[in-house]
Parts: structure tokens; sequence; C-alpha cells
């Protein structure tokens, strides 16, 4: 569970990066966090780990209030996946993969055997470990990111656009394992995008942001897709494009935006063709 | 022509090489009060630009502090410090390891904190949001990551102040410096000019060494080829 309770971040130059901001994450559950860059969305994120500290108002991870704890250990029980992946460039994928088990403590071989079987659940062959993050494909990198985060069995991932920097392909493919991962580790995941069909995708909760880190809805994708609040999150998820019809055209039934534009062909067998 | 011919056939004179004065103890000597000061120099540099290139604080101070302490005469500083020190010839090594290291320490300035300073940000903060201590991101992130341009430094200082502690032998020390002075009181220029070669030849072979060293640390990972960017 990930809960924030009347989060503020001012910055010394005046600047609001977050105000009175409330959350709560259940357990084994996938929130995401969308808006456009500069909203604040990876600012609250970093808060769980204490990258960033809250000017008022608490976080908690379970029945730990994250300030009352060591920042280095608690970082030690998050997983954190971030855009570029973060890797060390010095070491191969196994020792990055067991970075965190090393750091708290694990023997080297335990710390490898750990990665082994990580790099095998997020699908990554043998003939990897040895590779260095240069000899991977952007892909790869953010496997091995994932793998990284999940050494030290943490109930808890932030994953900060951790698909944002590689091609669409391989962005579907990714998010895809990612919820089959998901449906076998049930952690709790805090996801940030800026992709609105990647929130709808992965999210159980999706917040909708503002500037500020307000929140303009929060529901879960269908009842932020039938009822958007107001204006802003209308067309932030994609405005008109959102309102389809069906429409016979050649004999087949396809679906159709408000532009006329064809989004796709309905497979339901009943209703007129 | 003929001074240089003669300086090589000084050279070339086994018993100019051997004894408590010859060429082989001089070297050694010069070898020790270039080691001394590179040890001095980075005792004082490498902690200094480690803390400015992992905080980014006090850069400023260390471009300006480091300009002024290269515009300082090493000759000049030399004298100085050994008449006000006081500490008579036997302390002689005092005053000139000081100025050799002071020498030493801009290179290595600036080479450990833009060494520092490279290491991608993205590599850093991912380190600290893993779990890093401040320390072993230090220790083990950025100092692996800059050990080569901090070699490279090393180069830079060896060289300048393996040049430089000639001048030594100006407060009576030993070294290659010897040659040059004792030369010149003499008029004996094949010895000067022999001895010059001497240092010349020293700093090539030092500088070949630190670049194998240097060749040596940059980290595997780093350098190998860079393979497809997308899966």
């Amino acid at each position: 569970m990930i809960r924030f309770e009347h989060v503020n971040k001012t910055y010394p130059d005046g600047t609001v990066a977050v105000a009175d901001f409330s959350l709560e994450v259940p357990s084994h559950q996938v929130a995401v966090l969308l808006g456009s860059s500069g909203c604040g969305k990876t600012t609250l994120m970093r808060m769980v780990n204490r990258m960033v500290e809250p000017t008022s108002g608490d976080v908690w991870i379970d029945d730990d209030r994250v300030s009352d704890l060591d920042p280095v250990k608690l970082r030690r029980r998050i997983g954190y996946v971030m855009q570029s992946g973060g890797l060390l460039p010095h070491r191969s994928t196994i020792d990055n993969v067991a970075t965190v088990p090393l750091l708290g403590g694990s023997t080297r071989r335990a710390a490898h055997a750990r990665a082994r079987e990580l790099l095998e659940l997020v699908g990554l062959p043998e003939s990897v470990a040895r590779r260095y993050p240069s000899q991977l494909s952007g892909g790869q990198r953010q496997r091995v990111g994932v793998a990284r985060a999940l050494a030290a069995d943490p109930n808890i991932l932030l994953m900060d656009e951790p698909f944002g920097a590689v091609d669409p392909v391989v962005r579907n493919e990714l998010q895809a394992w990612l919820l089959q991962i998901q449906d076998e580790l049930a952690k709790t995941i805090l996801f940030v995008t800026h992709d609105v069909d990647e929130a709808f995708l992965l999210g159980q909760e999706v917040l909708v942001l503002r500037t500020g880190a307000e929140v303009a809805q929060q529901g879960t994708p269908a009842e932020i897709l039938l009822e958007p609040a107001d204006d802003f999150v209308h067309h932030f998820i994609g405005g008109s494009r959102r309102h389809l019809h069906t429409e016979v055209r050649d004999g087949r039934r396809l679906v159709v935006d408000a532009d006329g534009r064809v989004a796709g062909v309905a497979t339901d067998p009943t209703g007129p063709a | 022509m003929n001074q240089v011919i003669a300086a090589l056939q000084w050279l070339a004179d086994g018993a100019n090489w051997s004894g408590p004065g010859g060429l082989l103890a001089r070297t050694w000597e010069h070898l020790w009060y270039t080691a001394l000061a590179l040890v001095v120099g980075a005792v004082v540099a490498v902690p200094l630009g480690m803390y400015i290139g992992h905080t980014g604080k006090g850069r400023t101070f260390a471009v300006g502090v480091s300009g002024a302490v290269r515009a300082l005469p090493s000759l000049g500083l030399l004298t100085l410090l050994a008449v006000s020190m006081g500490l008579g010839l036997g302390w002689a090594v005092v005053p000139s390891t000081i100025v050799l290291a002071l020498l030493a320490v801009p290179s290595l300035l600036a080479a450990t904190y833009s060494g520092f300073d490279q290491v991608p940000d993205d590599v850093v903060d991912g380190a600290r949001a893993t779990g890093f201590s401040e320390l072993q991101i230090v220790g083990r992130v950025e100092l692996p990551l800059a050990l080569p341009l901090m070699v490279g430094g090393l180069r830079a200082a060896a060289l300048q102040v393996l040049a430089t502690a000639t001048i030594s032998a100006y407060l009576g020390l030993g070294g290659l410096g010897r040659f040059i002075l004792d030369g010149l009181s003499v008029s004996d220029y094949p010895r000067m000019l022999g001895g010059a070669i001497a240092v010349g030849g020293l700093a090539l072979a030092v500088d070949g060494l630190i670049l194998v060293v240097q060749r040596l640390v940059v980290p595997r990972g780093v350098h190998v080829a860079v393979g497809p960017t997308d899966a």
C-alpha cells in the first residue's frame, strides 16, 4: 500500500510542483499517474522513495511513514525503473541485476543466482548475463531495469515512464509483458506516463493530472472514458477521437470516430450488419 | 651539431652511468622527487576534485585556484620557500616537493572533477534510487567511471613535475638537474645537454608507462562496441 496524505512541494524559488495531493494505492494494484511533462507526476513518484522530500504532508508505505525511514534502506526495499534504464555502464547485466542484493549484504554467489532467476523471469536469454548495457538493445535494457528493480523482492515498484524511450513495437511488447508478470507477482505499482493508451492499458486506477499535480480526475479507465470530469480530461484523453460509432462500409461493420476515421473492425456477432 | 654529438658521446660513456653521482643514481633520485610530489599533490587534489565533482559545488573556486597556481613561477617560489622556511639545505627536499606538488595540483584537480562530472546524471540518479549510499556512489560508480580521465590528469601532472624537478638541483639536491646545473657552472656543455636529453627520455618513458595504465583502467563495458539500439 502506498498513501499520500496532503502532500505539498514548493521549490525555494516559489514554484509549486505539488499542491495538497492525497492518494491511496491499495496493495497489489497498479495506479497510473497520467499527465503532460512538468505536471509534477515524477516529483510525486519520487517522494515515495525519498528522492524528493515533500515540503509538507506525509507519504506512507504499508505502516511506515517514509520520512521516519533511512532513505538508503528505504530505496533498497522499493523497486525503481526509470526511462533511461539508469544501469551502471561499467557492470555486466548480471552484476547490474545483482546490485541491490549485494548492497544488502548478500554473498556474490547468492546474488548472482537470484539475478539469473530474474533474467529468466524478465525473458532474457542466458547469453545476455555477461554483456554490458551498451551492448544491449533498448528493449533489453528496460527488461534488465525491471529485473534490477525486482531483485530485492520489493512489495512496491515505482516505474517512471519505463517504456518511453523504446519504439512503439517494443513498447507494446513490454506493456503486454508487464501485465503478464504482474499477474504472477502482484506488486503494488505506481506507474508514471504521459501516454494515454499506456495508462488505460496498465492502470486499474488512473489519475489524470494537471500542472501542480492537481488531480483532474481519478478513476478506472472505463470511468474516465465514459465520464470525463471536464474539458481538460476530455481533450487530454483524445477528445472526440474516443467517441466511436459503428458504420457499415462495403458490407463490413467498422468502428469509426467522430471525424469519420476508421478506428477498427467490429467483431460483435449480434446487432445489425 | 658538435655539441649534440658530444652530448650523445657523454651519454654513451658507461663511466657516466655508474656511481653515486652517475646517471642511474640520478635518474632514481629524479623519479623519487617526482613520485613524492605527485603523491603529495594527489593527496590534496584528488579528494578535493572528488568533492567538487560529486557535489557540483566549488567549481569556480577550483578553476580560479588552478589558474593562479599555474601562474606561479616555480624557480622563484622555490627560492622564496627555501629562504623563508629556513630549514637549511638538509631539508631542501621539503620546499622542492611543495613547489613540484603545486605544479601537479591543477592537472589532477581538473581531471578529477571533470571525470566525476562526465558521469551521466541518470546513472548517478539510478544508483541513488536503487539504494547506493553517497559514499557507495562515489566509490563504486563515479570513481571507476572517472578513473581513465583521472589517470590522464596524472599523466599531464607527471610530465610537468618530471620536467621541472630539474630545479631541485638548485637547492643542492640530486636528480638529473645536477648534470645541467653542474655542467653549466664548469661550462661542460656536453654534460649539460646530456642531462637534458636524459630528462627528455625519462619523460617519454614515464608518459608511455602511464598511457598503458590509462588504457588498463578503462572499465569494461564502457569502451566495448555498441550493439544494436533497438530490440
